[in-house]
């Protein structure tokens, strides 16, 4: 070792600051200082632990940024160990894009907004908007509200939100900047957009990423879904809707397509007399374009095709997807949905054969649901006209097999949304899908794209450890759908077909985040009674503050244009579908009702819950209405790799003075999980049981219970660590049952992994010869029966 | 006995239902090259510095030819002499997982380096480059141990393939592909070569399991016979993780140089350090260097993934599934 440690040293003489000698160089001192004066406040961060790695590191010509970023990483790692650390990474980050913005002469909001404009990335009216109003803007910035932010929060805003110069690529605003200038993107007065940037900067309520890249720029996009019909069953048809996915694609929309219109493999081509080769080529091509179309940078382009049931490619479709098999059968980039209706599931239960068809021979059952697709199915099977029948449960079962493999494959029921939409009050409009991520459901047509602009409410900032704040969530609701309807008007549209869609029916999705981290604070177990009432009264409580403002709003400026066309205009609300909804402000909703009945609502649609991946980092709370995978987990990015962890677990076992360096590698070494570990007590293992340890029938009733209050839908994952045929049959037959609209993402686990290289190395197992229980898959080492 | 000499045949009564499992759980993992997006490492290499190019070259270069040796070594000397039928059904999978990894390597290669001369001078690399040379003719040594024996009849055969699966369990994949899956993770915390971080997470995994497929054969050997394992074998073991480390460590500065941002040579030796002492303890012997894993991005490989679909393709999921449709079942 004495030799490697000569040629180590060697290389390492030449650096103007010496491993091991704190004081060897001025850069060194430096990030010393910087480090010690952050940490100042912060409790339990070591700053002198921090320094000494830092500085062990230091290579020829780093300077004092370049050791900062790395001081950044050390700390960003070690939130395992102490949730404060991410404090004191943020406060560094923060600084850095201080220091950044500075370069470009950006101190103040109206500094960032010139800088910006000068490089063309701004929207005239925009910049007419703070011109006429700079030092009163100005003032609105609150300047300490940077450390409101965790680091994963704070990186996630500087690598992807914030303006940049387009050449120099360096940030030309601040967080706090970047803030305001999305409120003013949407508002038309200077008290307006103080009342939504007090919002966003509480991290209490955040509107979806497409508004938070596009407010105020020179392409506002600000809507986050695009639900696009499928095309006819002709060529041209299908090309066009490639050009339309490509231009929705590229302002960063996520798509969702249906394909349940173009016939089937085998089906006879008149103009050419041949036949054709089915879905699967177009969706090849379709995935290619999907690639192709990478979002400015800033994402990779992302799209849905939902298949309906019948459709007689259903069974390669399935198969899009897999990792073996011939590639050109193959799309690697296409997330794949099933749109099943009532009747599959039926015979699913009764154990009966379900018909396939050609949509060619049957065109009418694209835009049926209810009995009336019930009838025709069963007119076409009488008829004949199956290209194929099979058991239910056979299909069903590979439906079953797809999600385990892949995650893919989405179960979303199509009578049940049909059923209870305020949409699709006349036969005519028809929902034929969701979207990218199932909780928007809207109807569709060849010459009309849904479009849905969406924003979440941080629940964890509306809850103190004393209980829930409803008072408050009414109020940022309120504001929340203001600004909402807002964006319909203020948005550019990349589809003729889209702006036309969005304007007559004006949906909106208001959602939420951070419902798990209301249960920690609170004390309440994810599966407990108590959640469900809780979870169930903000979802109403969001609910009847929408319908509210929406009315409010149909007073002020008319409904819209499409609201004779709705179950509203009948006096149909959508809770009104469920008999055992728990209603808890029944006088509010008689009085919004009858409010509705006078000047109606001024949009079709108002409750969505998507799944909040990028806006939660923001926030640092827990993603939309899910219990949390992993106690000690990392995040995967297009800018990196993040730790987190549960903050609300340490809090609680450090005040019972359990806290310390073995459990921590306790729950490293159980990947997050502390259900096995003893030395914690059982109430706290109970409330931290993990999405892989909750039962899924609770997130299932969770979710059944605040239907009634989600008028379009909700992004529900369910999670099985070894999924089999058996379990995922019956818990998307029970989600079904209980009235789901739609389902997402199962979540597996990987069957291996990697071995863990920063705990303690595991000890050599005891093999067979050492201990061997009695076995039948071992009768040979045992002998205790011999 | 495992090392038996033989071709026993025998799965009912399994002997080593443990290797069973282990083989099961591989083939649940099956990952093809074709998942695997390199599309965007092509804009960040054309931003590398020339000391970034030259580290980025040099290790696609040591890739090249890693996978294959480790798959040669396990054709010519692992297969024979583990006599269980259900242990060389392992060993039968990690060879297709090697093949997969060099075809990874390959497409890497191919997709890195456009010019085929310089993908070829990748190639002979363990001819050319010392430092890659160095790492090589150590693999090689090893090998050329145990290849004469065409059996293993007494104590100081059976100690001599030992040594062998010793040396590419804890130090050929145990340690000079952990230093490799090092830059791949370092260059990933700063956002670099994200399709490269993709493959190397699955190849990563696979090794993984490698590791503890020929650890827990160790295990067996050394239960049926305690004796191998004596003093003198504990020595050859540190002598071979101090020669291992050396390699990889002059590997290193060949990469490094006087360092880079966040990755300085002095880094790398205590990260080496740190992993030969958690080999040497899953062996069951003492720590020898006691240093500390100086990386936080090597931390983050230790817990769970989340990942946002609308940024990369999850990796999480399993392939092969059992059971059937049942209504009824508890979930």
């Amino acid at each position: 070792m004495t030799g490697l440690a000569s040629t180590t040293s060697a290389a390492t003489t030449t650096a103007p600051a010496q491993r091991g000698d704190p004081s060897g160089g001025e850069v060194a001192a430096s990030i010393a200082e910087k480090i010690r004066v952050h940490a100042a406040g912060l409790g339990d961060v070591d700053a002198e632990r921090v320094i000494a790695q830092v500085q062990g590191g230091i290579w020829p010509g780093a300077t004092v940024g370049d050791l900062r970023e790395r001081a950044i990483e050390i700390t960003a790692a070690s939130v395992a160990s102490e949730p404060t650390y991410s404090k004191l990474a943020a406060r560094l980050l923060s600084e850095h894009i201080a220091e950044e913005t500075a370069a470009e002469g950006v101190a103040s909001f109206t500094d960032a907004i010139g800088a910006c404009r000068d490089n063309g990335l701004l929207s005239d009216e925009l910049v007419a908007f703070v011109e006429a109003h700079g030092p009163e803007l100005d003032a609105v910035i609150d300047s300490a509200a940077d450390d409101r932010f965790e680091y994963f929060g704070l990186r996630t805003v500087y690598g992807r939100y914030l303006l940049r110069h387009p050449e120099h690529r360096t940030v030309l605003e601040r967080p706090q900047h970047f803030m305001l200038r999305v409120a003013c993107g949407l508002s038309q007065s200077v008290a307006e957009a103080a009342e939504l940037y007090r919002l966003l900067s509480q991290l209490a309520y955040l509107p979806s990423s497409p508004t938070l890249f596009n407010s105020g720029t020179r392409r506002p996009q600000l809507s986050s879904c695009f639900l696009l019909d499928s095309p006819k069953d002709e060529l041209d048809s299908i090309y066009e809707r490639y050009s339309q996915v490509a231009r929705l694609s590229k302002y960063a929309g996520g798509i969702g397509i249906a394909w349940s219109r173009v016939r089937s493999r085998g089906s006879l081509i008149r103009g050419t007399n041949g036949h054709s080769n089915g879905i699967v080529p177009w969706l090849r091509t379709l995935d290619s374009s999907v690639a192709a179309v990478n979002q400015g940078g800033r994402r990779k382009g992302a799209a849905c095709v939902y298949l309906a049931t019948w459709h007689a490619d259903i069974e390669e479709f399935l198969e899009l997807r897999d990792n073996t098999g011939s590639e050109d059968r193959r799309t690697h980039n296409l997330n794949l949905a099933n749109w099943v209706p009532d009747e599959f599931m039926r015979r699913v239960e009764a154990d009966a054969d379900w018909s396939l068809f050609d949509p060619k021979e049957v065109p009418e059952l694209v835009d049926l649901w209810g009995e009336r697709f019930d009838t025709a199915y069963r007119r076409a099977e009488a008829a004949g006209k199956a290209r194929k029948t099979i058991p239910a449960r056979e299909l069903y079962g590979r439906m079953m097999r797809t999600l385990a493999q892949t995650g893919n494959g989405w179960m979303t029921f199509s009578d049940t949304a049909n059923r209870v939409s305020n949409q699709t009050a006349d036969p005519q409009n028809v929902i034929h899908l969701s979207n990218l991520c199932t909780e928007i459901l809207e109807v569709t047509s060849d010459a009309e794209t849904a479009v849905c602009n969406l924003g979440s409410v941080n629940l964890a900032e509306h809850c103190t450890g004393e209980g829930f704040d409803f008072a408050r969530l009414e109020d940022t609701v309120r504001t929340a759908v203001k600004f909402l309807d807002r964006t319909i008007d203020l948005g550019f549209y990349p589809t003729a077909e889209a702006e036309k869609a969005n304007r007559k029916w004006r949906p909106i999705g208001l959602g939420c985040m951070g419902l798990a981290d209301v249960f920690f604070k609170l004390g309440l177990a994810f599966d407990s009674a108590e959640a469900l009432e809780l979870s169930t009264k903000i979802a109403e409580h969001i609910a009847v503050t929408a319908y509210e403002t929406s009315a409010w709003l149909a007073e002020e400026l008319g409904a819209h244009p499409n609201f004779n066309q709705t179950r509203a205009a009948e006096g149909v609300l959508h809770l009104d579908h469920y008999r055992n909804a728990r209603i808890t402000l029944p006088e509010r909703w008689e009085a919004v009702r009858g409010r509705i009945g006078e000047t109606g609502l001024r949009n079709s649609l108002m409750v969505a819950v998507a799944p909040t991946a990028t806006i939660a980092s923001i926030a640092g709370c827990a993603e939309c209405i899910e219990p949390v995978v992993s106690n000690v987990f990392k995040r995967e990015t297009l800018s990196g790799e993040f730790l987190q962890v549960n903050r609300h677990l340490i809090g609680e076992l450090k005040e019972r003075g359990l806290w310390n360096e073995t459990l921590r590698q306790a729950i490293v070494v159980a990947e997050g999980s502390i259900e096995g570990i003893e030395a914690i007590p059982e109430d706290i293992r109970l409330r931290y049981r993990t999405a892989w340890e909750l039962p899924q029938r609770a997130l299932i009733d969770l979710a059944a219970a605040r239907t009634p209050f989600i008028d379009q839908a909700q992004s529900l994952n369910l999670f099985q660590a070894s999924p089999t045929i058996g379990k995922l049959s019956a818990m998307y037959r029970y989600a079904w049952k209980q009235g789901l609209k739609t389902t997402y993402y199962l979540r597996s686990r990987p069957a291996t992994r990697i071995n863990q290289t920063t705990v303690g190395a595991p000890q050599p197992v005891a093999t067979a010869t050492d201990e061997e229980a009695c076995s039948l898959e071992n009768p040979e080492s045992c002998e205790a029966c011999q | 006995m495992l090392l038996d000499p033989g071709m026993n045949l025998t799965l009912r009564p399994m002997k080593y239902p443990d290797f069973y499992e282990q083989y099961r759980a591989a083939i649940k993992n099956t990952w093809t090259v074709e998942e695997v997006d390199l599309a965007s490492d092509l804009a960040d290499l054309a931003k590398f510095t020339p000391q970034e190019q030259h580290l980025i070259h040099r290790l696609v270069a040591f890739f090249a030819t890693g996978d294959t040796i480790v798959a040669n070594n396990l054709v010519l000397n692992l297969y024979q002499h583990v006599n269980s039928p259900e242990g060389r059904l392992y060993l039968s999978r990690q060879l297709f997982e090697e093949a997969v990894h060099v075809q990874f390597y390959l497409t890497l290669l191919d997709t890195y380096l456009p010019d085929p001369d310089e993908r070829a001078k990748a190639f002979a690399a363990v001819d050319n480059i010392p430092s890659i040379k160095r790492k090589a003719d150590f693999c090689f040594k090893w090998i050329d141990s145990v290849f004469e024996m065409r059996e293993l009849s007494g104590a100081e055969d059976r100690r001599a393939f030992l040594l062998n699966l010793i040396c590419f369990a804890a130090c050929i994949e145990g340690l000079f592909f952990y230093g490799a899956f090092a830059y791949v993770y370092w260059l990933r915390s700063r956002g670099l070569l994200d399709g490269l971080a993709t493959g190397t997470n699955w190849v990563f995994r696979d090794e993984s399991c490698h590791m503890n497929f020929a650890f827990s054969v160790v295990d067996v050997v050394r239960a049926e016979g305690p004796e191998l394992f004596d003093d003198q074998m504990r020595d050859q073991v540190t002598a071979m993780m101090d020669e291992a480390v050396e390699c990889e460590l002059q590997f290193a500065q060949d990469l490094i140089g006087e360092g880079m941002p966040g990755m300085t040579v002095n880094d790398m030796q205590s990260y080496l350090q740190y992993v030969a002492d958690q080999r040497l303890e899953r062996l069951g012997m003492p720590k020898k260097f006691g240093s500390e894993n100086p990386f936080p991005f090597m931390a983050l490989q230790d817990v769970q993934e989340l990942t946002n679909f609308f940024e990369r393709r999850p990796t999480a999921y399993q392939t092969a599934v059992e059971g059937t449709v049942d209504l009824d079942e508890e979930f």
